[in-house]
């Protein structure tokens, strides 16, 4: 036996030795787990506790089994929230996404494109709370947008009280604060694509859109699946928009699940029922991320 | 060799677990010791933990604690949240610590009743007494205090729903004060001819205020069956009355729903001429710079009904309660006897400009003076508001249903179903 392969072999863990680390590496890893434990599993593991209980917050839950999945999936407004968030989650992918990727392939390669591309990020940096409040300023009756269509000499729809019209008007106002953030994002998918093969298919006499449908767009596919991902698990979640325009009204025709959700906990401070939406949201956006990332991180969708 | 590297293992776990438990029990046990002091009798007057859901109110809560300090009495560390749904949610979390709070803001109707059925408030039956041997508390005023027959909580304030209305609107069309309901709607119907929005009105957090108005003052005992369930949302007296509402949102009697600014600012312009609000508007027009009486006046609004024995009127009042078992409890429950007193209330009014609760105390504010010795006077019946005397998942189903009507001026059976449906839910459960 040569001398590397003797060390090799002392190198080699024993079942014996694989045995004093482990333990003692528990102790090193416990911290985190615990961490991980105290602030991520348990109050997820006990708000679907909640889900089967009634519970007002005072006192102790009482076990009602699938009572708040029944009452839930019975309401009609409920039904209504589903279908407002799914309009949510198609218009964040259409608009923000699609005006971000259009801002960056626009601006990519001009020279100062940062100068094109910062003034789409500055509302990002504001809450949707604020972000709302100043929307409903130009969407309320009489507001800005209702004296432009006037002047025109047509009748301005009612934008904020006539659904589906209102969350629709919404998730245009959340374009223009999250395209920004998309376009910065796409602009760096743009600038690590490598110069080669666009060297080459323009050399093929590739140009202007067929460049884009052949070459760019293929190879931006990474970065797209991240940010359609991140735009839908956002999107189910969307709250804040709607919570500073419409609080959800009139009647509740704007509501998204994460409102109902907010609502039937801390307004009707029905504990259970709010519980019971926030573990079906969670089970929708957990389905839809792993269905999506499957289909898109599928090996044999090389490019 | 071995050993050593398990016990490293095991320390390493036990500590960090320690340091976890730590940090989540820190600050659990600073009130324990005097807790549950409920014997009765004075203690020394200290700093009492004070939460509420109005932060916007610190700088009143300064002067009242110059004024409770002046009288040997306790005084309070404000703590303020400014959203409703969160503070809500922290009180109820408070009560699953040691950490119970001295005094705290909080709602009447059943959000109160919640809490006193799960032993959370402080008895306040004795105070009560003495406060209505003194004449500090109004008549009817207990009955929003009172559960079996016991007392918990004292009023924090009171609010009077009254008509605000622009004195210059009223002016340049000729009107007068109304003192019928006629009157009233024969102003409305003037001021949309000269093209004037009579009134304002909401279509969320105040939905509920016209529907309060035209019912009690159409027919108060149904007003009250309703909170009972006793009368139902479809009976012909509340239909009857929701048709006078929709009549009026027909007849173009009240501002777009779809206008979001603000309704003081609206009243200011003259975009509304008036606005059925509680006795807490006068401070947001005051801040406006608006001066009550010249700029503005109020009036107690008429009932529908003509042939009514009694004018309503309806009354909004928030508790200060006393946290059942918290540290400080018997000062607390000391501060809250001085509280009902007129001391105290004349200290209120000056800080706030509001009106009090106390008969004895007068606001500082003529215009709201004269309204409040109106509404409380011997011609006037005092009726809860309706968000507080309405249960908790009616109200939820309801406010939704008067949102819809107010922006869409629908079909108001549809709605009163609705909301009938899920007061049957409610009542069946009882």
């Amino acid at each position: 036996m040569t001398a590397p392969a003797a060390r090799r072999a002392e190198m080699l863990p024993t079942s014996k030795r694989r045995n004093t680390f482990a333990l003692p590496s528990i102790g090193f890893v416990a911290p985190a787990v615990l961490l991980a434990g105290v602030v991520l599993y348990l109050p997820f593991l006990y708000t679907t506790y909640i889900s089967f209980t009634k519970y007002n917050g005072l006192g102790d839950p009482q076990w009602v089994g699938l009572d708040n999945y029944v009452r839930m999936f019975s309401d009609p407004g409920l039904l209504n929230s589903l279908l407002n968030t799914l309009y949510w989650v198609a218009g964040t992918i259409v608009l923000p996404v699609g005006l971000g990727l259009f801002i960056a392939v626009l601006s990519h390669n001009l020279p100062g494109a940062t100068l094109f591309r910062l003034p789409f990020l500055i509302p990002y940096a504001l809450s949707g709370v604020a972000v709302g409040v100043i929307w409903s300023f130009v969407l309320q009756t009489d507001g800005a947008l209702s004296q432009i269509v006037e002047l025109f000499g047509a009748d301005a729809p009612r934008w904020l009280l006539d659904a589906p019209l209102n969350t629709f008007v919404m998730i245009v106002a959340s374009s223009w604060q999250g395209a920004g953030v998309n376009a910065l994002l796409f602009g760096i998918g743009l600038q690590s694509i490598p110069k080669e093969p666009i060297e080459a298919a323009k050399v093929d006499g590739a140009s202007g859109f067929t460049m884009f449908r052949t070459m760019t767009w293929p190879m931006l596919t990474p970065l797209t699946t991240v940010v359609v991902g991140l735009s839908i698990v956002g999107s189910l979640k969307t709250f804040d928009i709607v919570w500073g325009m419409t609080k959800g009204g009139p009647g509740g025709v704007s509501e998204t699940l994460a409102l109902t959700m907010y609502k039937e906990t801390f307004i009707t401070n029905d504990y259970g029922l709010g519980a019971a939406v926030a573990v079906f949201l969670t089970v929708v956006t957990v389905l839809a991320s792993v269905l999506y990332l499957r289909r898109q991180l599928a090996p044999e969708r090389s490019v | 060799m071995k050993q050593h590297k398990t016990k490293a293992a095991l320390m390493a776990t036990v500590a960090s677990a320690a340091l976890l438990l730590g940090a989540c029990g820190g600050g659990g046990n600073s009130g324990d010791g005097d807790g549950g002091g409920n014997g009765g009798g004075d203690v020394e007057p200290t700093e009492l933990g004070f939460f509420t859901d109005k932060a916007a109110w610190e700088p009143q809560f300064d002067e009242m604690n110059a004024a409770s300090e002046a009288a040997d009495q306790s005084t309070l560390s404000f703590t303020g949240y400014s959203d409703a749904a969160a503070y809500d949610a922290f009180i109820k979390q408070a009560f699953r610590t040691n950490d119970k709070p001295d005094l705290f803001t909080w709602h009447t109707g059943g959000q109160l009743g919640e809490l006193v059925e799960a032993g959370l408030v402080a008895e306040t039956t004795d105070l009560w007494e003495a406060a209505a041997e003194n004449g500090d508390v109004p008549e009817g005023l207990i009955e929003n205090y009172t559960y079996d027959g016991k007392q918990y909580c004292v009023p924090l304030n009171v609010v009077y729903w009254v008509m605000y209305y622009n004195k210059q609107v009223y002016a340049d069309n000729g009107l007068e004060v109304p003192t019928t309901w006629d009157e009233l709607m024969g102003n409305a119907q003037t001021l949309v001819d000269n093209g004037v929005v009579p009134f304002h009105q909401m279509n969320f957090i105040f939905e509920f205020v016209w529907f309060q108005t035209v019912v009690a003052g159409s027919d108060p005992e149904a007003y009250v069956g309703l909170q009972d369930g006793s009368v139902s949302y479809t009976d012909p007296a509340i239909v009857e009355a929701m048709e006078v509402w929709h009549q009026m949102q027909t007849d173009g009697y009240f501002i777009d729903p779809g206008v979001t600014t603000d309704p003081q600012t609206l009243l200011q312009t003259g975009e509304v001429a008036m606005a059925n609000f509680g006795t807490f508007f006068t401070g947001q027009l005051n801040a406006l710079g608006m001066v009550p009486d010249e700029d503005y006046g109020i009036f107690a609004i008429p009932n529908v009904n003509p042939d009514l024995d009694s004018q309503q009127a309806i009354v909004e009042t928030g508790p200060l309660c006393v946290g059942a078992g918290s540290a400080n409890e018997q000062a607390a429950l000391d501060y809250s006897a001085w509280w009902m007193g007129v001391d105290a209330q004349n200290a209120w009014t000056d800080a706030f400009g509001d009106v009090s609760f106390n008969p004895n105390v007068e606001s500082p504010d003529p215009a709201l003076s004269a309204v409040v010795s109106q509404v409380t006077g011997p011609d006037f019946q005092i009726q809860k508001r309706w968000l507080e005397a309405t249960p908790v998942p009616i109200y939820t189903v309801a406010s939704e249903e008067f949102g819809a009507f107010v922006t869409n001026n629908g079909d108001p059976m549809a709605h009163l179903e609705a909301i009938q449906a899920a007061a049957d839910a409610y009542w069946a459960e009882q």
